[in-house]
């Protein structure tokens, strides 16, 4: 996804795609983003089905965002968390066949945070999802029209290059 | 078909293509730019970065870096560099080029635009360079030809203000530290507990009725005995080389009292004739520049080389996180250059082009397996430069040695000295010699560069009196060669270089002829003034080291009769026949 196109998603998702769900949504996979290192295939490809789902984009880069400030904390429980995982005895011929296979290293599995992040993604991904939802609700009811009233979006919005850009309008 | 799916779809790709036939080599050249210009502190520039995918390959043109310490001059340049990486390594994250080729490396070229980067602090000289440059700078002459013996006698010596009795000092406090510990590690009641443990250990064998369990208990004990009389062994080694170590450490007393002798002089505008110092003042500004040059590049190689493989894995670990390592079926190093081939010019007043090959270059050496092998050539006319190097990465330490032979090259216009005391500036015929090694973290080596038909134009300028300049300007006369060295030592974090050359002697019979006894004698009642400051504190540090050491003797002899006379009684006390205690001979 090029910058531009990041964009283009993240203006329009202001607007488009702010059912509660589908901000749960976002809110969930950019939590789950945030976790992790973001320099692997396994980020990448989160970030491209962040991009790819009918999903609240803004919410979701957002919240990557947000979490990223907080990864020095969340190591602390996602390395060790990892690390049991990785240096399991049962698992063991399972890390060594994907460790052998071509391009399974540049997703970073063998990474200690990324494994721990990816799980404690997934065991927070429901709880997060429902508070993002409520979330959902309560930007609708009270932020969204602030949003849209605010000097940054209506600039956007003002440009030539952004009427061109986003023919069908946001 | 419909072109509402196919058109975004259509679109992507042409995007993605777009980005890497558009986008990607210049945001990579802008990346290799950046990086080299954190590097190397200054400007750097690439002509032009092509990349390809299938097959995938790197190539780069005109790459030029600046020299923090020199405005409009490049560090170093090259016209090519070009290379193809494996396809398989690479799916695994793995960079492995089979051959690549550097082709037209240069070092120190001109540069049209300044090399200074906006905002960037200019890089200070070492210490090392900055002290020679300042002994040559301030190598006193002024007052050579009207010295007397009596010149000293108002000048008064502050004893604070003498390296040596600092280092005297600090050595007395160091030793004081030193040597508590020493008793500590000396002291017999560390064993005591043990030795007890271990008599009551042979008493109970002793007791057994048992004959099978006596045996064992036996064995056991004596295996403990065996394990304590080694300890023994060691600490009291230890403890031997450490006082070893104390006494070959006042010798540097002894050399911080020749300079204070040379520093004295030099406060009176005397000089200091000693071939040492001489050699220095010669030598120094001229090795200085080579010599921060020469640490420069070897703190970038030392950089970029692993001390082992484990070290340089580790080093390059996540920024987040610890990575975990499997067995692998086939592995490959992070990054891998099997075989580079080298090209190109030395000496830009006179080119010589050089070629060659480097083999082995890889961030794990010890998965790789093999060294690091350097071989380079170049030959033009008379001049023939030969240079080899092997970096052996492969086993628990670093293992490096390097040889270098550059002969026949026309020396024009070499100065030596400086320009306030004494300057020769040298023609001739130059040949290079140099043999470096690192074992480890220390480093040896040294470089000797000779001069054969040689001509020497010395200049005295700064010397007033007509007889000592005529004697100093006639000191290179009837010699033709001329020979400078510097050696290499001490470990890579504190490397020590030492310069000479043998001009020295040259220039001391010089002094000595036009001077005669009189500088000889200011010598001698400089040197007595530091004596006398000096002796007070070098007295303490003898008694004390003598004392200590007297001490620490008889303190080890005691502990070793008590050693001996402990096992002997557990010899008596076990049964002969029954088990054969080890003999001790500490």
């Amino acid at each position: 996804m090029n910058p531009l196109g990041i964009l283009r998603q993240f203006i329009k998702g202001l607007t488009s795609d702010t059912d509660p769900r589908q901000i749960g949504w976002g809110i969930a996979i950019g939590f789950v983003i945030g976790l992790i290192p973001k320099g692997n295939l396994t980020a990448q490809l989160l970030l491209v089905l962040l991009m790819a789902l009918k999903v609240n984009i803004p919410m979701g880069l957002i919240t990557m965002f947000l979490v990223s400030f907080v990864n020095p904390l969340a190591d602390k429980l996602t390395d060790p968390l990892g690390y049991a995982l990785l240096t399991a005895e049962p698992l063991a011929p399972l890390w060594t066949a994907l460790y052998n296979m071509p391009v399974m290293p540049w997703t970073g599995f063998n990474n200690t945070v990324l494994l721990g992040g990816l799980l404690a993604g997934a065991a927070l991904f429901v709880p997060v999802f429902f508070a993002g939802r409520a979330f959902g609700v309560y930007y609708n009811a009270t932020l969204r029209d602030r949003v849209m009233n605010s000097k940054f979006v209506k600039s956007m919005k003002a440009s030539m290059l952004f009427d061109w850009y986003f023919k069908e309008g946001v | 078909m419909r072109w509402s799916y196919l058109a975004p779809r259509l679109t992507l790709i042409v995007l993605v293509w777009a980005f890497f036939f558009f986008a990607f080599d210049p945001i990579l050249k802008w990346g290799l730019i950046k990086g080299m210009e954190k590097g190397a502190g200054a400007r750097a520039e690439i002509a032009s970065v092509k990349t390809t995918i299938f097959p995938p390959s790197l190539a780069v043109k005109g790459l030029a870096v600046g020299d923090a310490a020199a405005e409009y001059t490049n560090l170093c340049e090259f016209a090519s560099l070009d290379f193809r990486m494996e396809g398989r390594p690479l799916l695994e994250k793995k960079f492995v080029i089979d051959r690549a080729a550097l082709a037209g490396l240069k070092f120190g070229t001109p540069r049209q635009t300044s090399a200074r980067l906006p905002l960037a602090k200019k890089e200070p000289p070492s210490e090392f360079s900055r002290k020679l440059q300042a002994e040559s700078k301030d190598f006193a002459l002024d007052r050579a030809a009207d010295v007397k013996a009596d010149a000293l006698s108002a000048y008064t010596v502050n004893p604070d203000d003498l390296e040596s009795v600092k280092l005297a000092k600090e050595l007395e406090r160091k030793f004081d530290e030193d040597y508590k510990q020493l008793f500590e590690k000396a002291d017999m009641q560390r064993y005591q507990a043990r030795m007890d443990a271990l008599k009551a250990a042979y008493d109970k064998a002793k007791d057994e009725k048992n004959f099978a369990r006596q045996a064992k208990d036996y064995a056991a004990a004596a295996k403990e005995l065996k394990k304590l009389t080694e300890d023994f062994k060691r600490d009291k080694a230890d403890l031997e080389r450490a006082m070893a170590e104390a006494k070959a450490a006042l010798k540097s007393v002894e050399e911080a009292r020749r300079k204070d002798t040379a520093a004295v002089m030099g406060k009176m505008k005397l000089p200091s004739l000693d071939k040492e110092s001489l050699g220095r003042m010669l030598a120094g500004p001229a090795i200085a520049g080579k010599a921060d040059k020469a640490m420069k590049w070897a703190a970038i190689a030392r950089r970029y080389m692993p001390q082992n493989a484990t070290a340089k894995t580790m080093a390059r670990e996540a920024a987040r996180g610890r990575v975990v390592h499997f067995p692998k079926d086939k592995a490959w190093p992070s990054f891998l250059i099997r075989e580079l081939a080298l090209s190109g010019e030395l000496n830009l007043d006179a080119p010589l082009a050089y070629e060659g090959r480097i083999e082995g270059i890889t961030t794990q050496p010890r998965l790789y397996g093999k060294p690091l092998v350097a071989d380079i050539k170049g030959a033009q006319g008379r001049r023939r430069l030969q240079a080899n190097a092997l970096v052996d990465a492969t086993g628990d330490t670093l293992e490096a040695r390097a040889l270098v032979s550059y002969s026949g090259m026309a020396v024009s216009g070499l100065q030596l000295g400086s320009e306030s005391s004494v300057q020769v500036t040298i023609g001739g015929t130059g040949s290079f010699d140099g043999k470096f090694a690192a074992a480890g973290e220390a480093l040896s080596g040294r470089g000797t560069f000779n001069i054969a038909g040689a001509s020497f134009a010395p200049k005295a300028d700064a010397v007033k009196t007509p007889q000592l300049r005529s004697a100093l300007l006639g000191a290179f006369s009837g010699l033709d060669t001329a020979s400078i060295w510097a050696d290499l030592g001490g470990t890579v974090k504190a490397p020590k270089f030492s310069v000479g050359t043998d001009l020295a002697a040259a220039l001391a019979a010089g002094f000595s002829r036009a001077l005669g006894a009189e500088l000889k004698k200011a010598q001698d009642a400089a040197a007595a003034k530091v004596d006398a400051a000096l002796e007070p504190y070098k007295k303490r540090l003898d008694a004390l080291t003598s004392s200590k050491e007297a001490e620490l003797k008889e303190k080890l002899g005691a502990g070793q009769q008590s050693m001996d006379s402990f096992a002997d009684s557990l010899k008596e006390k076990a049964s002969p026949g029954k088990i054969k205690l080890p003999k001790l001979k500490l």
